[in-house]
């Protein structure tokens, strides 16, 4: 453990020395994300300006809403994003070969090794929201509340991987599969505007137990905002427990189906 | 006692066919067709501690897939193996730790940062102690001559420099099997010598075991004492490099200049390979080339005639050719 921490943070290191050596790219990523940032709030603005609730949401809860899954994304890109969504690239062209022939957990090595910097001001301007969205709500957040709210976001980004993990994973079955990174966008995008809790019959269970993005800044914000009952929460625990030994398993059995590439 | 060992090892890759053009494409999403390709069969082999043995043969003939199955790449799909009393495919770090690869057309090096920065990451996943790395660096560093390259972008270095970096990092953690997949690709003949210089010196002051692809037969004939040919996935030749060359090296070439307009008659047995009125190139039988010369210089009276070794790579594929098995 403490070894794979100190690799991780070596490799966090060798990123930052890379992204320094493109000093522009390197200011232009904060700018980037910044803007990525204003469009989803300007997107916000536009969709939900006009009404005062979805569901039996208002005003407080979606702000919050928008900013923990600003913030799940801001994670997402911030930590592992450039470093998973690289794993077709190397499946298809066989450079997952270095990464299996060295004593460590390629998939923790992949995770970790494009950390991107440009990401942090997401992260700061989503706490803003979130905080505003409190204030909005004008309810009294504790410190327990707080803890178990950025523990459950923690998770659900937990979960994002997940499916990241596991949809990046087909190539080592399938040649073609932009066709479901593009699904995998048009879902993302779905429930970054839609909060889960609008989801009824069919729409739940594939929302929250088979494509689970439905739940990822719902669980976190019914628990900001006092209304996520014991059942939610395991619900949604369970959900992760299953999704992360899922992925997992499904990567070492993508692992044991590799087939390289000629050279 | 044997580091590798193999048995009946094979490997079939799966391929999709479908006939050309539109209405193929449509046939097969119906009715997908596959063969089998096997890129390894049966192939048994057994490699002691110490051994710097080549691997020879064309394109498509199962090197690399044998390699990447030594490796833990990719799995068998029946057989035996056994690499330093691991099986590969179970990918355990322990193993991993004790063998390298340098593939001469895949990079480890972090191409905008620095040789050190590599070795700063290799040292971390191989968690090699402090004393060992830097005994390690400061041999290779020195044996190679590349201590002024140490600080620059990788990206500035040239290719020779840049693969002198690679089997460095491959070596820093002192593997007991150094798998070498082409690494003298699109290396100049200097370069390669060089290459092969240290590589003699690997093998010999550090004991390690190297299995050697190459496509370069002067990279096999000059490092190492056993080669195996393959070809078609199986095993054609399994011995010594001297005896392989020996007996398959059985032409040279003879190329005579004259000063004057001569019309040259292509002695018999002999293969011509270029002719005009002031020289000609032919293959001649080795065995009696130094009678046929004296026997030309007298009756053409050559301003210069020499006779080179025969390319090697025609030597090897006459041994596909033969299909010998040994």
């Amino acid at each position: 453990m403490k070894r794979n921490i100190r690799f991780i943070l070596l490799l966090i290191k060798l990123k930052l020395s890379h992204m320094m050596v493109f000093r522009l790219s390197f200011f232009i990523g904060f700018f980037a994300d910044g803007m990525l940032f204003a469009v989803q709030l300007l997107t916000f603005q536009i969709i939900f300006g006009q009404v005062d609730s979805i569901g039996n949401w208002g005003q407080g809860e979606m702000l919050i809403f928008i900013g923990t899954f600003s913030m799940i994304n801001g994670l997402n890109m911030f930590i592992y994003f450039f470093g998973v969504s690289n794993i077709p690239r190397l499946i298809r062209t066989g450079g997952l070969d270095l990464y299996i022939t060295k004593p460590v957990n390629p998939l923790l090595r992949l995770t970790f090794e494009n950390v991107n910097l440009g990401s942090a001001p997401l992260l700061i301007f989503s706490g803003v929201i979130v905080a505003y969205g409190v204030s909005v709500l004008g309810a009294e957040v504790t410190a327990p509340l707080l803890t178990g709210y950025i523990t459950l976001t923690l998770l659900m980004t937990l979960l994002y991987y997940d499916m990241e993990v596991i949809l990046r994973t087909l190539p080592f079955f399938f040649i073609g599969t932009s066709a479901i990174d593009r699904l995998e966008g048009e879902l993302i995008m779905l429930n970054f505007k839609v909060p889960g809790v609008i989801y009824q019959g069919v729409f739940k269970i594939i929302f929250y137990f088979i494509l689970p993005y439905g739940i990822m800044a719902t669980v976190p914000t019914q628990a900001l905002s006092r209304t996520l009952t014991a059942g939610g929460l395991l619900q949604a625990l369970a959900v992760v427990v299953f999704f992360t030994v899922f992925a997992l398993w499904f990567w070492k059995f993508g692992l044991k189906h590799y087939k390289s590439a000629s050279s | 006692m044997n580091v590798i060992t193999t048995q009946g090892l094979s490997k079939i890759y799966k391929r999709f066919e479908k006939e050309a053009g539109l209405k193929g494409s449509v046939k097969s999403l119906f009715n997908r067709k596959f063969t089998e390709k096997h890129a390894v069969s049966a192939f048994d082999l057994n490699i002691e501690k110490g051994e710097f043995v080549g691997l020879i043969g064309p394109n498509g003939a199962g090197k690399t897939t044998l390699v990447k199955m030594l490796t833990g790449i990719i799995a068998p799909t029946s057989g035996e193996i056994s690499v330093l009393g691991y099986y590969p495919n179970k990918l355990e770090n322990a193993f991993k730790k004790q063998y390298a690869v340098v593939m001469g057309q895949k990079s480890q090096l972090f191409f905008e940062l620095t040789p050190t920065d590599t070795f700063r990451l290799f040292k971390e996943l191989y968690a090699i102690p402090d004393d060992l790395y830097k005994r390690n660096v400061g041999y290779f560093v020195e044996l190679f001559g590349v201590s002024q390259f140490l600080n620059v972008q990788v990206r500035t270095l040239s290719l020779g420099e840049r693969m002198k970096m690679e089997l460095i990092v491959a070596l820093l953690h002192s593997p007991g099997v150094l798998f070498l997949d082409e690494p003298t690709i699109g290396l100049d003949a200097a370069s390669q010598r060089q290459m092969r210089l240290f590589l003699k010196e690997v093998n010999r002051e550090k004991g390690t075991t190297i299995l050697l692809t190459s496509h370069y037969m002067e990279d096999v004939r000059s490092l190492c004492p056993r080669s195996i040919v393959i070809g078609g996935g199986a095993k054609i030749y399994d011995g010594s490099t001297d005896n392989l060359f020996d007996s398959y090296q059985t032409r040279k070439k003879i190329t005579l200049a004259f000063d004057t307009e001569t019309d040259f008659t292509v002695p018999y047995n002999c293969e011509l390979i270029d002719k005009s009125p002031y020289k000609v190139v032919f293959m001649a039988p080795k065995d009696g080339d130094a009678r046929l010369i004296s026997t030309l210089a007298q009756e053409y009276t050559p301003i210069d005639i020499s006779a080179e070794e025969e390319d090697i790579g025609a030597v090897v594929e006459r041994i596909y050719a033969g299909g010998m098995n040994r």
